[in-house]
């Protein structure tokens, strides 16, 4: 047997003997092991589905690595079907990154695959499987696939006695009509790291104690909004990247696929509610305790009366320097198309869906401003892989004038910005991770059905 | 404590216990409502006003029995829906016919309560049943007090609709309350040219008593080309043109729908 230290000195010889590294590889422990594999969840007495999860638990396993220290990733396909794992939010080449579309191999029915790649940025990340559902609303990111990734050092920006991971999901979806005459998945439950409020084991914590909340949607299709009842929150990292300007609010928003860490003061001892703002939404489920020490009172919820939440007040309060070269612009016009009221939409990108979308390619080391112009009826939360982007512009409404976008932030680093309906929103990123790169709706049915693009290098 | 959901197992219960409690059978409302009925309900807090007009343009131009020819009458029914919760609504008709020599006349009111089985069970086709009770006046319907009771089955598939009513209906008051249950099914098809028109055929019928089946030329047999303009979600606009292949059937038909949801609750972002 092969031990790490060995595995490491080995993989250090890449540079001469490529092949003899990739045997080395192959004949090292991984770091860690993850199983594909049928699961029967008990979200609650009364709900009982069927699911594929990650080690057969949901959400999976908290994987900690650390920044630049190279990892290996086991993956195993217990299911019926092909399947692959993405590494949301990492510098990861293309090859590994988890997307099929970005040239990464499936991984076939039965097989094992090793991921091996070197970590990086530092921060709160995740995996998910990155596979089609179509009309299957119990496949891919329906599925109970999905876990947390923390790459260490995490530059914290406050101190925290206690930090605790929570997953929002939904379950049991099914196609209902919505207003825009077509049909969108709807869900039966939703809850808080796989369970429904009251069945699972509630957030324990002490009176003084600062608890850091680590905060993902991992819902197929749905943002969500989340609050601590008789509590606030201290918003100081997005998209696990630290926010130039931490702000104390009353509830977060989070869409799929975006993260959100925040940190509470424990100063209002007593059992309360952290869950789901709307109310029909935490009446599936969406809620777990905050029980503190010694206190055994029934949980108290206090309804806020509005949904509050905007990603400019995170932002630097002095614009950065802007004496560099002017990025170049990327108009992406997002549209639905029409498939019928008994279907769900397309959608387009410039007027194309997937595979027929795309743009010039990419100039190495130079800097995009990805301008999106959001016509159809739909928020998306758009996603970037192996990059990260600074948000410039929100939420500038299209019948504006001359449809310039109003503000100019600076200093928000993330991966997912949701972008509203009817709205522009802009992004810059820096060419600077060679290879295929995905861009895409976060919403599975969206980028199911076309709302996908591969970006390549020149 | 945060709201908690209904028990699955309470709501099935309930929406059964409805269905169980339905009265059984109502008789047609001939020309005063054409349309197939779909699955869906009117949500809770709201109100669908729709007004139904319906020209015959040739009909019955005889009076028979009392009751005045149907040639060249304009019918106008008001039809007022509220949404009880999530899975039920009660309906209000108000009929109203207009001919040459008779002027306005008030002919009838009905009620319709109507449950269905909510989205969340996932079924694989909408299903819902309403029943349908109410008087009409001699001059109208020489059967003056009628009952129905209105499966309603449908489905959406990429731009097809498909929409079946197989409906039951009795006399409880008139010449034809010895006949027993009688049966008008219905049928839709239709298809999405767009997101905003589709077009498509409906079919209605009515075969007379359940057991002994009229002779076709006594049966009532109509179709009609429809179509229907998705505006906007509050509203709702069907037009259609029919005719009828029996002599017991008005031979042409022209018909519209145009109804108005008015959302009458208070919601806050919250709910």
């Amino acid at each position: 047997m092969i031990s790490r230290r060995d595995f490491l000195g080995l993989s250090s010889l890449v540079a001469l003997a490529p092949p003899f590294a990739s045997f080395a590889e192959n004949l090292a422990e991984p770091d860690y092991r993850i199983d594909i594999a049928p699961v029967t969840l008990d979200l609650s007495p009364r709900h009982r589905l069927k699911t594929t999860a990650y080690n057969g638990q949901v959400p999976g396993a908290v994987l900690r690595l650390r920044e630049n220290q190279p990892v290996t990733i086991e993956v195993a396909n217990h299911t019926d079907r092909p399947e692959v794992v993405h590494w949301h939010g990492l510098f990861t080449p293309p090859d590994l990154d988890g997307a099929i579309e970005e040239g990464t191999p499936a991984i076939e029915v039965g097989s094992t695959a090793r991921y091996a790649f070197t970590p990086r940025p530092a921060g709160f990340r995740w995996y998910h499987t990155h596979t089609m559902a179509m009309n299957d609303l119990t496949r891919a990111q329906y599925s109970g696939q999905h876990g947390f990734l923390i790459i260490e050092p995490r530059n914290d920006p406050a101190r925290y006695d206690q930090e605790f991971f929570l997953a929002l999901h939904d379950w049991a979806g099914y196609l209902l009509a919505n207003e825009d005459g077509a049909m969108n998945p709807s869900y039966a439950v939703s809850t808080i790291n796989g369970k429904v409020m009251g069945f699972g084991e509630p957030l324990r914590v002490k009176q003084g104690q600062r608890i850091l909340l680590h905060v993902l949607n991992s819902s197929p299709t749905e943002v969500h909004w989340v609050a601590l009842a008789g509590h606030s929150l201290r918003v100081v990292a997005l998209d696990g990247n630290p926010v130039p300007t931490p702000r104390t609010v009353p509830m977060l928003r989070v869409a799929p696929a975006e993260r959100v860490c925040a940190v509470v003061e424990m100063n209002n001892p007593g059992v309360w509610v952290l869950g789901e703002v709307r109310k029909h939404v935490q009446a599936l489920g969406m809620a777990v305790a905050v029980e503190y020490e010694n206190r055994q009172d029934p949980a108290r919820w206090e309804q806020p009366s509005d949904l509050i939440w905007n990603y400019q007040q995170f932002a630097a309060t002095r614009p950065s320097d802007s004496s560099s070269d002017p990025p170049i612009a990327v108009p992406l016009v997002l549209e639905s198309k029409f498939r019928g009221h008994g279907a769900m939409e397309a959608w387009t990108i410039n007027g194309n869906s997937y595979p027929d979308t795309r743009i010039a390619p990419l100039i190495h080391g130079r800097r995009y401003r990805l301008q999106f112009i959001n016509m159809s009826m739909d928020d998306h939360p758009l996603h970037l892989h192996r990059h990260s982007f600074e948000l410039r512009a929100l939420g500038a409404p299209l019948a504006a004038a001359g449809g310039a976008a109003p503000n100019d932030l600076r200093g928000i680093m993330k991966d997912v910005v949701l972008v509203d309906s009817q709205t522009r929103a802009e992004v810059e990123f820096t060419a600077d991770n060679p290879g295929a790169t995905l861009f895409h709706c976060h919403q599975q049915n969206h980028m199911d059905l076309g709302f996908m693009m591969l970006l390549h290098y020149a | 404590m945060p709201d908690r959901p209904a028990s699955p197992w309470r709501r099935r219960v309930a929406v059964l216990l409805a269905l169980a409690c339905l009265p059984l059978l109502a008789r047609a409302q001939a020309n005063y409502e054409i349309q197939v009925y779909g699955a869906e309900t009117v949500p809770p807090e709201t109100l669908m006003v729709e007004l139904h007009s319906n020209f015959t343009v040739e009909g019955e131009k005889e009076t028979i029995d009392g009751m005045y020819p149907t040639n060249h009458q304009e019918h106008e029914t008001i039809e007022l829906t509220e949404g009880l919760n999530d899975w039920s609504e009660l309906g209000f008709y108000i009929f109203t016919s207009e001919q040459d020599g008779h002027g306005v006349q008030w002919v009838g009111d009905h009620v319709r309560p109507r449950v269905r089985v909510p989205d969340s069970w996932g079924w694989p086709v909408g299903v819902s049943v309403s029943t349908e009770i109410g008087f009409q006046r001699s001059a109208y319907s020489t059967d003056t007090w009628t009952w129905e009771i209105r499966p309603i089955i449908d489905k959406s598939v990429g731009r097809w609709y498909f929409a079946v009513n197989p409906a039951l209906e009795r006399t409880l008051h008139g010449p034809d309350v010895e006949q027993g249950w009688g049966f008008a099914p219905s049928i839709k098809i239709s298809y999405d040219f767009t997101r905003v028109v589709s077009g498509g055929i409906e079919w209605y019928a009515d075969y007379g008593a359940i057991g002994n089946i009229a002779p076709v030329h006594n049966q009532q047999q109509q179709v009609f080309v429809v179509t229907d303009l998705n505006v906007s979600p509050v509203w709702e606009i069907n037009i259609g043109i029919g005719i009828g292949a029996t002599s017991a059937t008005d031979h042409l038909i022209v018909k519209a729908i145009l109804g108005r949801r008015f959302d009458w609750g208070r919601h806050s972002p919250v709910d």
